[in-house]
């Protein structure tokens, strides 16, 4: 795993690492979704979504993008189970994710937050700490 | 941060001076015993109540509440003023479940002739009042109805059915922020917003049942029908997916605003705009939108509970009716009047995670609570106590009328998940006497009393500092969560 929880007093702190800003932009999407927990109703089709994004900051893109998820999480009920971001270039991102409609979340999580937020270049790649608003 | 950093200005008052740090505009003061504040310097929420001094327009010092934790941007307990004319308004400061608040409700039940039914109670509860992640509630509106519903808050639900005149006279602000404009709304925040009306949601949120324990100010008890070993019921929600996306989108807006208006912050988290820039007038106006929604939900939720007490005690029982005693917001930024060096200033007034606490003879609360002060309403956790205050006229001079919202947190929900079990915790509650429903044994784990601070203790401070009057404790008998 590229990610782990970190204690936070009232909400929920995620530690994200990748090779490359790609792989970091991707473990955050996996690692939010695995605090969400949930179990899909595979009866039903999935579904699949596209994402082209682009932030004037990479902080900022990182929360768009997860907003995104949760957005589609909460709103259209997706139980996402594949994310796959395939370019991360010049502050913007290309993303697919698939999952089935009609799962069920575990943790609801409220938005992510600019709390502290700095993705730090370091020896493992890239890494960010992303505190959420539960 | 140390205790040393701070000064001590009342038995329950401590004070960073502004000379602290070069960027606070204000000095920081947080009430607390020394036990709550040894525990605030456990996590980094001191340093977020630095943090919030440093916002422009700030008048007299920012303040945190005695159940302060660790927060984003904010402290959670945080309570700031900053001037209309030259302050702002900071969507961050309010914090993403805009209105998320508590209401009370009594009855002339004894509680020892609901013992038999709480079981029954528990599961139509859990039935009746729609709950969990993302979970859609049973009101179906068309696009013109909910528009209405944001403007016009708690009298919408009047006209639709669920309140009484009385629910409406006991909330606060009458339920309606007149500020509101769903034309500031994005069609994001109304699609996530239209179908969970009158739904509780997760996390902390809760519906409890409780017995009033005992009574510290019969008069005032009496005024709200709290009488001592009865049966009162507790409601712990907000706005929902519709606050959340209304904040979400400020935050992201403010951004660019805090950069073209020339504000540094120590914090991305405490994004602002001036108050009378379009900014902050568009939020402002969508934040009461999420407001007057939040007021409707708990409003519904008060429906749902009614009916459920009376599909279970109606023919058993003589009287089952639960009368509002008050509702209340514990995240929200309002515009009030204080005294500021002995002028009235018009600022605006963020609580996150704090309450009004305004004193007796404030003009906007019901007539019957006129002599005793504004109800200031306090939830524990699960298993443990939670209090009925009052508003006093200190508070007005101490705190900008604002009062503490709850026990506060002290263990982290990483930690409450590894060392306490869902299956376990709801055994022991049952055990002594609580019916728990809850949708999700490890979030149940995560609102494990023992995650929180002693809120007895929380009390003595806010009552001892006479900024709150004690007016009644109550007990939980059961507790239904999603």
């Amino acid at each position: 795993m590229f990610w782990e929880e970190i204690s936070h007093t009232a909400d929920l702190s995620l530690h994200v690492w990748g090779e490359d800003l790609r792989a970091l932009f991707e473990n955050a999407a996996r690692g939010v979704l695995d605090l969400m927990g949930g179990k899909p109703d595979e009866h039903l089709p999935m579904i699949e979504k596209s994402y082209d994004l682009c932030a004037p900051d990479w902080e900022t893109l990182l929360v768009d993008w997860l907003t995104e998820l949760l957005y589609l999480a909460e709103d259209e009920g997706v139980l996402v189970s594949t994310v796959t971001v395939t370019e991360v270039g010049d502050l913007c991102l290309r993303a697919s994710v698939s999952g089935w409609p009609g799962g069920r979340y575990d943790k609801l999580i409220k938005a992510v937050t600019y709390h502290d937020l700095a993705i730090v270049p370091t020896e493992r790649g890239y890494e960010v700490v992303i505190v959420f608003d539960v | 941060m140390r205790k040393q950093d701070f000064q001590r200005i009342e038995d329950y008052v401590w004070e960073i001076p502004a000379s602290f740090r070069d960027d606070m505009q204000v000095p920081a003061r947080l009430y607390a015993s020394d036990r709550l504040l040894e525990a605030a310097l456990g996590d980094e929420s001191v340093d977020q109540l630095v943090n919030t001094a440093t916002l422009p327009g700030l008048v007299k010092y920012s303040l945190a509440m005695p159940d302060i934790h660790q927060g984003y941007g904010f402290p959670i307990g945080g309570v700031i003023a900053s001037r209309t004319g030259d302050g702002v308004i900071s969507p961050g400061g309010v914090g993403y479940d805009i209105n998320c608040g508590v209401r009370v409700l009594s009855s002339g039940i004894e509680a020892e002739d609901i013992v038999p039914f709480l079981s029954e109670l528990a599961s139509t509860l859990y039935r009746n009042c729609p709950s969990g992640v993302g979970k859609g509630g049973n009101v179906k509106l068309n696009d013109k109805q909910f528009k209405s519903l944001l403007h016009e808050g708690s009298s919408w639900a009047l006209k639709a059915g669920y309140a009484l005149p009385e629910d409406v006279r006991r909330t606060e602000e009458q339920g309606c922020l007149k500020a509101a404009d769903a034309g500031k709304v994005s069609s994001r925040a109304l699609s996530r917003g239209i179908g969970q009306v009158g739904t509780l949601g997760a996390g902390n949120h809760f519906i409890e049942v409780d017995i009033v324990d005992e009574v510290f100010d019969a008069n005032a008890a009496d005024a709200m029908g709290l009488v001592r070993g009865r049966v009162a019921v507790q409601v712990h929600t907000g706005s929902r997916g519709f606050g959340h996306q209304v904040c979400t989108d400020y935050v992201r807006q403010f951004q660019e605003a805090v950069r073209r208006y020339g504000i540094s912050l120590p914090d991305r988290q405490l994004i602002c705009a001036p108050f009378h820039s379009e900014e902050g007038q568009s939020y402002y106006g969508a934040m009461c939108a999420a407001a007057n929604y939040a007021f409707v939900n708990r409003q519904v939720l008060t429906h749902h509970i009614r009916r459920s007490f009376e599909q279970v005690l109606s023919g058993k029982l003589d009287d089952w009716h639960l009368r509002l005693v008050y509702d209340i917001a514990h995240n929200m930024a309002k515009v009030e009047k204080h005294n500021v060096d002995g002028k009235t200033v018009e600022v605006v007034v963020h609580r996150k995670g704090a309450t009004r606490a305004f004193g007796p003879g404030y003009e906007g609360l019901p007539p019957e609570y006129k002599d005793i002060g504004q109800p200031v309403l306090v939830p524990g956790s699960m298993g443990t106590s939670s209090w009925v205050l009052t508003g006093t006229e200190d508070s007005m001079n101490q705190t900008f009328g604002s009062s503490c919202h709850g026990a506060g947190r002290v263990m982290s929900r990483k930690k409450a998940k590894s060392t306490i079990r869902g299956d376990q915790l709801r055994a022991e509650l049952e055990e002594s006497g609580i019916s728990v429903q809850a949708g999700s044994l490890p979030g149940l784990a995560e609102e494990a009393p023992r995650a929180y601070k002693d809120v007895d203790e929380v009390v003595k401070v806010v009552t001892g500092a006479g900024i709150a009057k004690k007016v009644a404790r109550l007990i939980p008998l059961a507790v239904i969560k999603g």
